[in-house]
């Protein structure tokens, strides 16, 4: 048994490893492809075509297109993804940087999104077609059907225009270096709750439907009518029998909105003015800063299968039967 | 009352509407597209040099209105659903279709049309500005039908700019007529003015959804940008149904190599975040309406792919395949033939929903500033310039964003009432 754990496990991780081969791959190719000349932004064209040449040695693009493929290979194995032309710095090190604010942003949202569908959809499961679970899946509806971008601006409007209640933009206040370590954290919370919000509000309607579907598919099954005869609370059937039972698909949903997540925040980081992966992505792609562009790509990507990665495994200790299929 | 309206007399509804309104426009573009037929035969090359996309756009737009009530009277029996009882989702996307087809119909503007910024900038919806008209040569009489049919094209095709009126704030006509502009006076010469008996030929006009930070009308605007969203969203969605068609079914059919080849190349796409490698694509590039149109129809046939291959998979073990695989008929006869009709129910309702998908992303690009540019008017950058502007005037981001809302919603429940429809599983619980 383990055995066969181990080797479906190797060969999970080798074919993702063989995916992001092929996004890097596909990504170098199509930068260097692609018209238009980084060297141009570092060099005006009075200066003299030496300095252009030297620039373009030093940004490692006078070689031939194979050679710099393989030697921008060679070096990121070795962990060097190369030097971002914009930064003049490590794109690892840029990277680092960007990447923890993307990380607990997209965590904080997700904590947030699980435990707001899970209460909503127990609170509509409770009474199927009531008031309530009536009303919630038509909101949901609304809320599936509207671009991330349109609620943030509404949101925007609400709150920091009309209630004054929130700041609209920024990560923290301008003065934000003197305050002391607890107000400075206030203010960043302060500052994150309308884009949190934002994030989370489609993912919370995606999540509430499969959710609510689930339960509601596994509260029709008989063998909660028996727990029902014997006498069992319907708290205990809740917990211990109906949620166990009907969390399994929410798991890969969860995986994958997950992966979306990590990318996804592109939008919202734009409508409000937070510094994260998405908007370094986006930065780095208009001022053509190829080594940060692909570095970028790597690590979304690589988060993307990961998050996919850990979904799948969480879903085999659940249920073991699912172990050898979905590793597979 | 309600239940009783059907969708044929809610289409002729709004063909009357648009006749009445725009009863001169359209008697202007048809004496148009009959000066330019004399043109063409008579001179070929200044017909031909004379065509531009407003023109033509004008002319189509003429053409369809009358052609498309013709031929859907003609073709009533087979047109099923012009039967059907009229339902929200359809009245929005019926209302969409008319912008789509007959924009320049429906709007009285140019959509980039501004004048006098400092009066009509930022106006709140349902404000008024007066006009003062000047004179222009209405009343000349062409002679020649090349003349004539500058003439006409000058009146019928919007242009973004009017020598003719002024906006004003308020005017005085004792003995000399000054008009006010933001506090500022000038004087008009009474004979450059028109008139009505002696006094100064005055009108309102009204912004029925105000007007941006250029004075421009957001309705006019909202018009044009649904052009936008329903071409990429239909463009799009046909080359992701020819992509995601082909693929899934050359994966099912064939299995092996090149369903591992297709599906790796799927989970390749789908384990990348899309809408990084449309902005990339698009960054680097260029954007234009074909190049959007193209990398959002290359970057969404993935789930398409999915839902025809598992099909594909199915239908290949069944007995009728079989047989008609072992008659000797070629994989296009296969897939047109045997595939296409028992697969048709899942592949219209992952288009409908493509298509909602689709907008949503080409109206984000356009947020992002990778739309169409500012060439044309788009829900998207409606909205990006409208938050600048977030505390002075909340109608530039409500008008488009409550639109755009709409149309989605209504996209997904007309998905939702068609799988249920064509579904004879669903139809019979």
């Amino acid at each position: 048994m383990r055995s066969t754990i181990a080797r479906l496990l190797i060969k999970r991780i080798f074919s993702s490893l063989i995916i992001l081969f092929l996004i890097i791959t596909f990504l170098f190719f199509l930068v260097r492809i692609s018209p238009g000349d980084p060297v141009q932004k570092f060099v005006n064209p009075t200066l003299s075509p030496k300095l252009a040449e030297q620039v373009r040695e030093s940004l490692n693009l006078d070689k031939p297109i194979h050679m710099q493929y393989i030697g921008f290979l060679t070096s990121a194995i070795s962990g060097d993804l190369g030097v971002s032309y914009n930064f003049r710095r490590d794109v690892s090190s840029v990277i680092l940087e960007y990447l923890p604010f993307t990380l607990l942003f997209t965590s904080v949202s997700f904590i947030f999104q699980m435990i707001v569908s899970f209460w909503l959809s127990i609170k509509s499961v409770k009474k199927i077609n009531g008031l309530f679970d009536r009303a919630l899946s038509n909101i949901t509806l609304l809320i599936y059907a509207t671009p991330v971008f349109v609620t943030g601006v509404f949101l925007v409007f609400i709150f920091s225009e009309l209630l004054n209640i929130f700041p609209s933009s920024g990560l923290s206040s301008y003065d934000s270096a003197d305050f002391s370590f607890w107000a400075r954290l206030t203010d960043y919370i302060y500052h994150l709750i309308l884009p949190i919000i934002t994030l989370s509000l489609i993912e919370i309607a995606i999540f509430y439907k499969y959710l609510r579907d689930n339960l509601e598919d596994v509260y029709n099954k008989l063998f909660v009518l028996n727990l029902r005869a014997s006498g069992v609370s319907e708290k205990d059937i809740l917990l211990k029998h109906v949620i166990p039972n009907a969390i399994n698909p929410l798991i890969t949903i969860a995986g994958i909105e997950l992966g979306i997540m990590l990318g996804g925040t592109l939008i919202v980081e734009v409508v409000f003015g937070l510094p994260g992966m998405g908007r370094l992505i986006i930065e780095a792609i208009f001022t053509r800063d190829y080594p940060l562009v692909i570095g970028c790509s790597l690590v979304v990507s690589f988060l993307i299968i990961f998050s996919n990665f850990l979904a799948d495994i969480i879903k085999a200790f659940l249920d073991k039967r699912l172990l050898t299929g979905s590793l597979n | 009352m309600k239940n009783r309206f059907k969708i044929w007399q809610f289409l002729l509804l709004i063909w009357i509407i648009t006749l009445l309104i725009r009863f001169e426009l359209l008697i202007n573009t048809y004496d148009l597209i009959f000066s330019w037929l004399i043109l063409l035969i008579s001179d070929l090359d200044t017909a031909l040099s004379q065509i531009s996309f407003d023109l033509l756009d004008s002319m189509i737009a003429g053409i369809l209105f009358i052609v498309i009530p013709l031929l859907s009277i003609i073709y009533r029996k087979k047109l099923g659903f012009l039967y059907g009882k009229v339902f929200p989702a359809a009245i929005f996307l019926i209302l969409l279709i008319t912008c789509f087809l007959f924009a320049p119909l429906i709007s009285n503007k140019n959509p980039d049309f501004y004048k006098n910024i400092g009066i009509t900038k930022l106006l709140p919806p349902l404000s008024s500005v007066q006009v003062l008209h000047f004179k222009n040569d209405q009343n000349f009489q062409p002679s020649e039908s090349f003349e004539k049919f500058l003439f006409l094209k000058d009146k019928v095709v919007k242009k973004s700019f009017d020598e003719s009126i002024q906006y004003l704030d308020s005017i005085s006509t004792g003995g000399k007529i000054i008009y006010y502009q933001n506090g500022i006076g000038k004087e008009a010469n009474r004979e450059s003015l028109l008139l009505r008996v002696k006094d100064p030929f005055i009108t309102k006009q009204m912004f029925i959804l105000g007007s941006d930070q250029f004075g421009r009308d957001v309705l006019t605007r909202l018009i044009y940008g649904a052009r936008i969203s329903l071409m990429v969203g239909f463009g799009s969605v046909i080359i992701s149904l020819i992509i995601g068609l082909t693929f899934g079914f050359l994966a099912g059919y064939g299995g092996g190599l090149p369903d591992a080849v297709f599906s790796r190349f799927t989970d390749m796409l789908l384990s990348f975040p899309i809408i990084f490698l449309v902005v990339l694509i698009l960054a680097l590039f260029g954007n234009s309406l074909l190049s959007v149109i193209v990398v959002l129809g290359f970057s969404s046939w993935m789930s398409l792919f999915k839902v025809v291959k598992t099909e594909v998979l199915s239908i290949k073990e069944k007995n009728y395949f079989v047989s008609s695989k072992l008659l000797g008929l070629s994989k296009k006869q296969l897939l047109f033939n045997e595939v296409l009709p028992v697969i048709i129910v899942p592949i219209i309702v992952n288009v409908i929903f493509q298509f909602g998908n689709v907008i949503i992303a080409e109206s984000a690009l356009s947020y992002l500033g990778l739309g169409l540019g500012n060439n044309y008017p788009s829900w998207g950058s409606m909205i990006q310039s409208g938050q600048e502007y977030l505390s002075l005037a909340w109608w530039m981001i409500f008008s488009p964003g409550i639109t755009l809302i709409f149309t989605l919603l209504s996209a997904n429940s007309f998905g939702i009432s068609l799988s249920r429809k064509l579904n004879p599983r669903l139809q019979n619980d």
